[in-house]
């Protein structure tokens, strides 16, 4: 296996054909490497999510292709690819089944890429200890909840049982989608070490995406920025670690010709 | 006590249709209107063989396989070709009335006399009696076999895409496939509660669906108003009694008077109320909370 995700001439487009046409990717071509943990950083409108939703299979991909371990997977449904990808959403709701219990959904998540039958229980006990030890990971006290409802739980207890499911499985890849920017400060940092500890130690092929530039140097052995529609920026390995916020700054100046002028991206 | 026995017995009945309709309604958040449709279908089916001399289970069973065929169709069309739900339903539905004038041959069937039915198979014993017996055994294998299905690998996905469709996929899961499970085992047991109706009351006839979905629903409301927060199990056992209290309403407003030709504007009207139940108890516990709080605040301002 040469590649854990290949993008090539990944073009986007949005109301295709009307005089509202927009050309959301410009042709991205992107390698990566099994293991790379990558930051993806860009204004409002770079492409951004349209990026990672092309890579997911919530978006139709319009011209190019998709190949997750040299599979080519650019005609597949979100459910076929799940397969291979464990994704974090940014909405902390939007990973996990509210009316379904903790157990219940990290039961689910043991299933992903597998064929589901009807002669077996989905919640299996035999496999209650090994999801304690799972949950006792998060340190956040979850491993005596199982069999609470998850829409009773936090913003961040639910994210980080979202990420516990995304990766319980060691996908081929790891789409974050600004999974901690509904967090507050201090919930964000405790999600994003603990993803930064699960990466680490199940090696696992991650694409994150973030507004917090701080993080996105500090995350991760490669970076990029994309500015519309097109790979502005990517840098890797020491290059990328020895990075500052006004580095940064003064390369996408270099590289587009225009300041960064976004406020979301320079705040943070 | 004859209006408590042909209550239970009737509640009991309609109640394996109301947990039907409870599968689409609540799992999936859809009013289905095929329901109606596969009501009448259970019924024709089981009329049409048992008068050609089949034996009254296999053709209760058929009943219940065309059933599941109805939801089938209309699961297809809801997720294959992405037709609103409740025009998928209404679409079955018209075009099951049709159907089932074809399978009958004829607008009205009728079960009395020297026919086997599954009521005829039980000896000795009085019609209700046999309903009763019938509607606890069937009722206490579906909803068995519901809770263990719910259960599975499979229900677990399907339980998960009504509740967070996006999740579901991100897991792996196909909703379209669980969805119409879905419909197929609701629209399966809505035939096979018309299958037995028609062998109780003695006739199938095309026209015993209209209204059925405001029935089944009034139970599963009654249930919901009457006991709030329970686990799926012990939801289907408080339909039933939802059913049967609503039967027993029925046979109460029927005693006092009512002509039956109205029965349907009060079967609407009822359902309306019951339905806007939840949100009155919340305005009135809102409006008492802040009457106190008024007089609270008034009493601070005095001292």
């Amino acid at each position: 296996m040469t590649n854990a995700l290949e993008l090539r001439k990944l073009h986007q487009f949005f109301n295709q054909g009307t005089v509202n046409e927009r050309h959301v990717l410009k042709g991205i071509d992107l390698k990566l490497a099994p293991g790379e943990f990558v930051a993806v950083i860009g204004g409002n409108g770079a492409g951004k999510s349209t990026l990672l939703n092309s890579i997911a299979g919530s978006l139709p991909v319009d011209q190019g292709q998709v190949k997750i371990e040299d599979e080519d997977v650019t005609y597949e449904t979100v459910a076929k690819r799940a397969r291979l990808i464990g994704r974090v959403f940014q909405d902390p709701q939007m990973g996990t089944a509210p009316l379904l219990t903790v157990e219940e959904n990290l039961s689910l998540a043991l299933l992903r890429g597998q064929k589901r039958n009807c002669w077996s229980f989905g919640v299996k006990k035999k496999q209650r200890q090994f999801l304690q030890e799972q949950l006792a990971l998060l340190n956040l006290g979850l491993e005596d909840r199982l069999s609470a409802e998850i829409g009773l739980l936090s913003g961040g207890q639910r994210q980080a049982i979202t990420l516990l499911m995304a990766t319980l499985q060691n996908p081929a890849l790891l789409l974050l989608d600004e999974h901690t920017a509904a967090l507050d400060p201090q919930t964000s940092q405790i999600v994003m070490t603990l993803t930064a500890q699960l990466v680490a130690e199940k090696q696992l092929t991650t694409l994150m995406i973030t507004h917090n530039m701080a993080d996105a140097l500090k995350f991760g052995n490669r970076l990029i920025m994309l500015d519309q529609g097109q790979i502005a920026i990517d840098v890797a390995g020491d290059e990328k670690a020895q990075l500052t916020v006004p580095d940064l700054l003064a390369l996408f100046k270099h590289k587009s010709g225009q300041d960064l002028t976004d406020d979301r991206v320079l705040l943070s | 006590m004859d209006l408590l026995i042909s209550s239970l017995s009737l509640g009991l009945l309609w109640s394996i249709m109301a947990i039907g309709v409870y599968l689409t309604f609540r799992i999936l958040d859809i009013a289905d209107m095929t329901a109606e449709g596969s009501f009448p279908l259970g019924a024709a089916i089981t009329a049409r063989q048992i008068v050609a001399g089949v034996d009254p289970w296999v053709a209760t069973l058929s009943g219940f396989l065309a059933g599941c065929l109805a939801g089938l169709i209309s699961g297809f069309m809801h997720t294959k070709l992405k037709i609103p739900a409740l025009l998928t339903g209404i679409l079955t539905l018209t075009g099951l009335y049709s159907v089932n004038l074809l399978i009958m041959g004829q607008s009205n069937i009728s079960l009395l006399g020297r026919v086997k039915t599954v009521i005829s198979l039980l000896p000795n014993m009085s019609t209700s009696s046999a309903a009763i017996l019938i509607g606890v055994v069937v009722l206490a294998l579906v909803i068995g076999l519901l809770v263990v299905f719910f259960n599975t690998e499979v229900g677990l996905a399907a339980r998960a895409v009504g509740n967070n469709e996006e999740m579901s996929a991100a897991n792996g899961i196909n909703a379209d496939n669980m969805k119409i499970i879905i419909y197929m085992i609701s629209n399966g047991l809505i035939a096979l509660a018309g299958s037995l109706m028609a062998q109780i009351n003695g006739y199938a006839d095309s026209s015993m669906g209209i209204g059925t979905i405001v029935i089944a629903l009034a139970a599963i409301i009654i249930a919901e108003v009457l006991v709030a927060n329970l686990s799926f199990g012990m939801r289907l056992v408080t339909i039933v009694g939802g059913a049967i209290i609503y039967r027993l309403i029925i046979a109460l407003v029927l005693q006092w008077g009512v002509d039956p030709n109205n029965l349907r504007l009060f079967y609407a009207l009822m359902l309306a109320l019951f339905l806007s139940v939840p949100l009155l108890q919340k305005r009135i516990g809102q409006r008492r909370r802040r009457q106190k709080n008024i007089a609270e605040m008034e009493a601070d301002q005095d001292d």
